[in-house]
């Protein structure tokens, strides 16, 4: 489970953000999520419900974004849904993005 | 009280990127090849290394074995008086950049880093560690639809070996079909059929590593 990782820097990064803006208390957080990645979105909720406990991200509600890699034939461009390798053109399909995991944005309670 | 938006726009993998970064620059400033050796429990990279550490005695080697507590491995490996060192991820089941940071300060003097990583073929996918190479180690036994099935790591392997062979006739595996879709998701890559109990492929493997020692000037 690799979820518990992603989980560990996305507190890290909400509470430094919370921090430097004084806030009291983070609501949301916005995030954007390659598929290749491979998240569970519910694993992740759960290890994130985990360690945020007793911190000021207690009750922040993540809002996940799944964004989808392009993946298409070098050769005839035809695009596919998943790594695919070769193409019955013959060509080989190339992967790109999918693997991204950005903080869009976060909404806090502040003073 | 009141409520505020912040754009944030943070990379959360750029600290396992960072971290890595600065992991192969150690490597390269002490002209160390790491080479991060994935694969599922039980596909054989544990015997791989160990063969491996007795088939170049007499060139500079250190071994990292990550594991999710046990020790075994590492005294499996340590057995043949190899410089080693056990990680224990304690949660994770894979290694990141982070943990392999903490221990690279020990091997400054070997020639030849092999990392062996926690064994599923999921996890350690996106966590660059600062390796040179990355090898990905299947097995037979594991069924002929675990390429197709992992895609992620075959496409980002550097090396490909498909362990077992000579068993494939007893679970009937087509290791046709495991090489075919390796080569269809990765045409750049390797791959190696292996039999490590019956001495298939193996020379081609230790082959690689020195072909690879010697395009960096390490090999004794």
């Amino acid at each position: 489970m690799h979820e518990m990782s992603y989980a560990e820097a996305i507190l890290e990064n909400l509470i430094n953000l919370a921090e430097r803006n004084n806030a009291r208390e983070i609501k949301k957080a916005h995030l954007v999520i390659g598929e290749l990645l491979l998240i569970n979105p519910e694993q992740l909720e759960f290890c994130f419900r985990a360690i945020s406990r007793e911190t000021i991200a207690e009750n922040c509600t993540l809002e996940i974004e799944f964004v989808k890699p392009e993946i298409r034939c070098v050769k005839c461009g035809k695009e596919f849904e998943a790594p695919a390798g070769v193409c019955e053109c013959g060509g080989f399909v190339s992967v790109n993005g999918g693997k991204e995991m950005i903080l869009k944005s976060v909404i806090m309670e502040v003073d | 009280m009141h409520k505020i938006e912040i754009d944030a726009e943070i990379d959360l993998l750029s600290e396992n990127r960072r971290l890595a970064a600065e992991n192969r620059k150690f490597l390269r400033e002490h002209g160390i090849v790491a080479v991060n050796i994935m694969g599922a429990i039980g596909s054989g990279k544990t015997l791989l290394i160990e063969k491996t550490v007795e088939a170049l005695k007499g060139i500079r080697i250190g071994v990292i074995l990550g594991d999710v507590i046990c020790r075994a491995d590492y005294e499996r490996v340590a057995a043949h008086e190899v410089k080693a060192e056990p990680v224990n991820t304690g949660k994770e089941c894979h290694l990141d950049a982070h943990l392999i940071n903490h221990r690279i300060q020990k091997f400054e003097d070997v020639d030849l880093l092999l990392i062996e990583n926690v064994g599923n073929l999921i996890c350690p996918v996106d966590f660059d560690l600062g390796e040179d190479f990355r090898v990905v180690m299947v097995s037979v036994t594991e069924g002929d639809d675990v390429v197709e099935k992992h895609p992620e790591i075959f496409r980002l392997a550097d090396v490909i070996i498909i362990n077992k062979v000579a068993l494939a006739e007893f679970v009937e595996a087509d290791v046709d079909k495991m090489e075919r879709d390796a080569k269809n998701l990765n045409p750049e890559a390797r791959i190696i059929r292996m039999d490590l109990k019956k001495d298939i492929g193996f020379d081609e493997w230790i082959e690689f590593l020195r072909g690879v020692l010697n395009v960096s000037g390490n090999s004794s």
